[in-house]
């Protein structure tokens, strides 16, 4: 990017960014050492620490906080990669591909109640097989969903994070070479899955850190997910802080702050100790690697990793389907497989919100992620200019862009609150955008970074040569050649602003309200009809951005092509008309 | 000390005998006068009203009351929905912590009990208010239950509202059930003859809170203690057969007590799909409702236990730094007008029980009441029978952190 000052604005969007960070990690600290203003706490203790370690289900909350949070994101990665090793470059791999996007885009809380109606023992599973074969005429009484050990929060949230993953995989195939080293290896007589394994997914793996990174955050610290299909008895911790935040005896939130801070403290340790087993893994497997045997009994790991990955994301289809069908049902009783009365008062119902719902979302997400997109490419160029001269000398920006995202909602967005209040800006959409803003950009950086920083920068440069345009060319050449990286960013930061919901709530008190925030409200309700309605509509949105992110990139040359000589030949008729 | 009791047996006497006498008259003016001015004051005023959002009956009914006031007082009434009222506390006490003591982000509040109590202790309310509505003089009996002014024993001292009544009622099956269990006792005995058909939503949701306290009310034997601060009485003593009770009633409950339904409204998917055979509802026309929306099959029926079950009153609330109170007192005085209370009351459109005293409104009025249709599964304020008080409002953090301690971990 050809612009002058990169470093300072670097330097102003740092400084923007590390203001709020401070003012909620304030906000979350003092509490959590028992100095509270508003209740008239002003003595620094360890009070809140002391009452926290005597809580039995603090421990409880925490064990499954790492069960499932540790769990979810290694057979997330797992599907994932033997997903992508088992098809890229497939012809019917494509369809895989797009048929990604509605997961990635929906909710996870309608996700999470569709898998619910799905797996619990009166959902659709049972229902399909009663009571001709199974003998039941009314539910049994089995723990499929919510189940104490986590499983039923897993397999949700694996639901939700390997199509992430896969999706950021894909997006980076291209700077890795994919496609040669596969002609390369399979022409030197290496089976699909030995080259994926010994060749691509050691390269791949440096690039996608940071996304795995953001979804083993994720994992820890989900709250609607947990709440919907978690245990509660005891819940993960983050539903458990959410409650303690909740409780109406004000001075809970002390404690709970001292939660969020050792939550905080969790997701360190966590990715501590996944980079340290990622290290020891790639040790103890060179020497297999580089062995030059052509296949290895270790590909059969991939090959399973295909089988439950397809069937997580059959799982996931069969609970998108359900949505839709619940809308239009009026009655549904186990153990019919299909509504026996239907109606569309469901949907009327939800049609007049809709409008005013639609132009607060579209307007949040539009205008967010496109900062994002902007302030992304200012701080990559920076980087990558730096990368010639510090020899890749991490910038501040680059830890710092993690904190919102691995800090605890629901802790740090009270402290943040008070912020905003402070500027008077509570309630406001400014507010709300920047909030998302905060949440958005991460994803967009990390999304990013790796294309933008493996872009071979050589084509600008003899571009430059050829027709010296800065600006020109650094839009017609490297920005055009980014646009399949670009367009996934963009894609992904817009569902990242849809699902925010607690930002939303803070930052908006409620004055403004977005599809999401609609949706988890009446998720509570527990009414299926309802949810599978909103449901329907919040995906809309979301799933048209991802299948335009696929659908444009590879026909945008054409069109403009195409554009440019209708545009021409109409001023050459135009000159003849003259 | 003495000073201070003879001042108030003074005053007291004061009011009982000369004030009606007395001040009646020129009272009456000056209150008519300084509701005059909050009208005009509330004209154009917007009221950001804070309530719990999870219903589409109740936020129908909000909005139907939003235009009303819209077109009658000129006030706008914008409703934010809430999954938790707490989170509108938390949002009140944000402010104070930064200092904005006015022009606040709410300015009415939906809440009662605990809600109540920690935004009173706070400081975090306006008023006194309430006792100076119009409606409120002319139509609210304080003497008809004592939630009116006793919020989970936090007395109410005018600075809430009172909006409606709830109850606790029980929801069958009458196709799978048709002789439910009516007690306690006989609840138990049910679930060892049917187990994983019966269970209750999980502490702390309100409504869970609430069976444990009704459980409670039911096999303790110390049943004064219960109008007592929990803090200053046996806690482990009273509540003893509490948990020998619920241990039992776990072991055959609903997925073996590992789970617990989050709600009420899950309560009632879950008796739909027959895993469950008894719902719970704080709101007395739930049944009839839910059957309306195709919820629940038309053989659903309501019941109360025969010994009474909890009820209390929910109120309406102003922060003290609500930008928009002469607004936020016309809603709550709207609120309490037999229009607002008539159309509430209607089964078909929320059946909340109306807070009015039937004796205290005019003849036409009464008649309205009492053309009220009922839903084929709500209970008659008779059938509805005895209203068992809620116990000391600290008993419920009590009881909810106990019965985490046991069942959570």
């Amino acid at each position: 990017m050809p612009l002058k000052h990169a470093k300072w604005i670097t330097g102003i969007i740092t400084l923007l960014l590390i203001f709020p960070i401070v003012i909620g990690l304030v906000g979350t600290l003092l509490p959590a050492f028992a100095y509270f203003p508003p209740l008239g706490e002003y003595s620094i203790s360890l009070v809140p620490w002391r009452n926290l370690f005597a809580q039995g289900e603090f421990y409880a909350s925490l064990k499954l906080t790492l069960i499932t949070g540790i769990a979810a994101p290694l057979l997330a990665l797992w599907f994932a990669l033997s997903l992508l090793a088992w098809g890229y470059q497939r012809p019917f791999f494509t369809k895989v591909e797009a048929a990604l996007s509605p997961i990635l885009a929906i909710p996870h809380a309608a996700i999470a109640i569709g898998l619910l109606f799905l797996l619990s023992p009166s959902g659709w599973l049972v229902r399909l097989f009663s009571p001709w074969l199974t003998g039941f005429d009314r539910p049994p009484n089995w723990i499929t969903v919510q189940d104490p050990y986590g499983v039923s929060l897993i397999l949700a949230l694996v639901i939700k994070e390997m199509p992430y993953l896969l999706f950021v995989m894909l997006a980076t195939m291209r700077s890795i070479k994919a496609r040669e080293s596969l002609q390369v290896g399979q022409a030197l007589g290496y089976s699909r899955f030995t080259l994926w394994r010994k060749v691509l997914i050691p390269q791949l793996y440096p690039i996608i850190r940071l996304p795995i990174f953001i979804v083993v955050a994720f994992s820890l610290t989900v709250v609607d997910l947990a709440l919907v299909i978690g245990p509660n008895t005891p819940s993960t911790l983050a539903v458990t802080l959410l409650r303690w935040f909740n409780d109406p005896d004000l001075s809970m939130r002390l404690m709970a702050s001292a939660g969020a801070i050792s939550l905080m403290l969790v997701i360190v340790v966590v990715l501590a100790g996944w980079e340290l087993a990622h290290l020891l893994f790639s040790k103890l497997t060179r020497a297999e690697r580089s062995n030059g045997k052509r296949f290895g009994l270790t590909d059969s790991l991939l090959r399973l990793g295909v089988v439950l990955g397809l069937l997580a994301l059959l799982n996931a289809f069969l609970a998108l389907a359900l949505l839709p069908i619940w809308s239009l049902a009026r009655r549904w009783r186990f153990p019919d497989a299909l509504p026996s009365q239907w109606t569309w008062d469901n949907i009327d119902r939800a049609t007049p919100l809709l409008i005013e719902l639609t132009s607060n979302t579209l307007t949040i997400a539009l205008i967010a992620t496109l900062l994002a997109c902007v302030i992304s490419l200012v701080m990559l160029e920076t980087k990558r200019r730096s990368y010639s001269t510090d020899h890749g000398k991490q910038h501040v920006f680059d830890w710092l862009i993690y904190v919102p995202i691995l800090l605890p909602q629901i802790g740090f967005l009270f402290g943040l609150h008070v912020l905003l209040i402070y500027l008077n800006l509570n309630g406001d959409l400014c507010a709300i955008i920047a909030l998302h803003l905060m949440y958005v950009l991460p994803y967009v950086y990390l999304t990013l970074k790796g294309p933008y920083l493996a872009y071979e920068e050589e084509y600008l440069l003899q571009a430059n040569r050829l027709n010296h345009r800065p600006w020109r060319n650094y839009v017609l050449v490297k920005i055009a050649m980014l646009k399949p990286a670009i367009f996934t960013a963009f894609a992904i930061g817009f569902s990242v602003s849809i699902a925010q919901y607690l930002p939303t709530l803070i930052a908006g008190e409620g004055r403004y309200s977005t599809l999401t925030t609609e949706a988890v409200a009446q998720a509570a309700s527990g009414d299926r009809k309802q949810v599978g309605s909103m449901a329907m509509l919040q995906a809309f949105f979301p799933i048209m951005v991802f299948w335009l992110a696929q659908f444009i990139p590879p026909r945008w040359t054409k069109w403009r092509l195409k554009f440019k000589k209708a545009f021409n030949t109409g001023l050459i008729e135009k000159d003849k008309m003259c | 000390m003495r000073k201070s009791f003879v001042a108030a047996s003074i005053a007291a006497t004061l009011a009982l005998s000369s004030l009606p006498t007395l001040a009646t008259s020129t009272q009456t003016n000056a209150s008519q006068q300084s509701w005059q001015n909050t009208l005009q004051q509330a004209k154009g005023q917007t009221v950001y009203f804070n309530a719990w959002g999870g219903a589409d009956n109740i936020n129908d009914y909000i909005q139907w009351a939003a235009d009303r006031i819209k077109a009658e007082y000129d006030v706008t009434l914008k409703q934010v929905k809430l999954t938790d009222t707490s989170d509108a506390v938390n949002r009140v006490l944000a402010e104070k912590a930064a200092g904005k003591n006015s022009n606040g982000s709410i300015d009415l509040i939906w809440l009662n009990g605990e809600n109540f109590r920690a935004m009173k202790d706070n400081n975090l309310l306006f008023g006194p208010f309430s006792k100076s509505l119009p409606n409120y003089i002319t139509y609210v009996d304080e003497n008809a239950r004592q939630s009116l002014t006793q919020d989970f024993g936090t007395p109410v001292d005018g600075m809430e509202s009172p909006w409606g009544m709830a109850q606790v009622i029980f929801m069958h099956d009458t196709a799978t059930l048709s002789n439910p269990p009516k007690s306690i006792a006989d609840l138990l005995t049910y679930a060892k003859a049917h187990p994983g058909r019966i269970t209750y939503p999980e502490p702390p949701q309100f409504l869970g809170s609430t069976f444990l306290k009704q459980a409670l009310y039911e096999l303790t034997p110390y049943r004064k203690a219960l109008s007592q601060p929990a803090d200053t009485v046996d806690f482990d003593k009273i509540t003893a057969p509490l948990w020998a009770y619920l241990d039992q009633l776990h072991q055959v409950a609903w997925r073996n007590g590992q789970t617990f339904p989050s709600s009420s409204e899950e309560m009632v998917r879950l008796l739909d799909d027959q895993e469950i055979d008894i719902a719970l509802s704080f709101d007395i026309s739930s049944a009839s409702v839910q059957i309306d929306k195709g919820n629940l099959p038309d053989t659903v029926r309501s019941y109360v236990f025969t010994g009474g079950t909890i009820g209390n009153t929910h109120f309406l609330a102003i922060p003290y730094n609500s930008g928009a109170k002469a607004g936020a007192q016309v809603i709550a005085n709207f609120m309490l007008s037999p229009e607002a209370q008539i159309k509430k009351q209607t089964p078909t459109v929320w059946g909340d029980l109306s807070v009015l005293s039937y004796a205290k409104l005019p003849a036409a009025e009464q008649a309205k009441f009492d053309a009220l249709p009922r839903g084929i599964a709500t209970l008659s304020i008779e059938e509805l029978g005895q209203t068992l008080p809620e116990p000391h409002s600290s008993w419920v953090g009590a009881l909810e952190s106990e019965w985490r301690k046991r069942y959570a971990q």
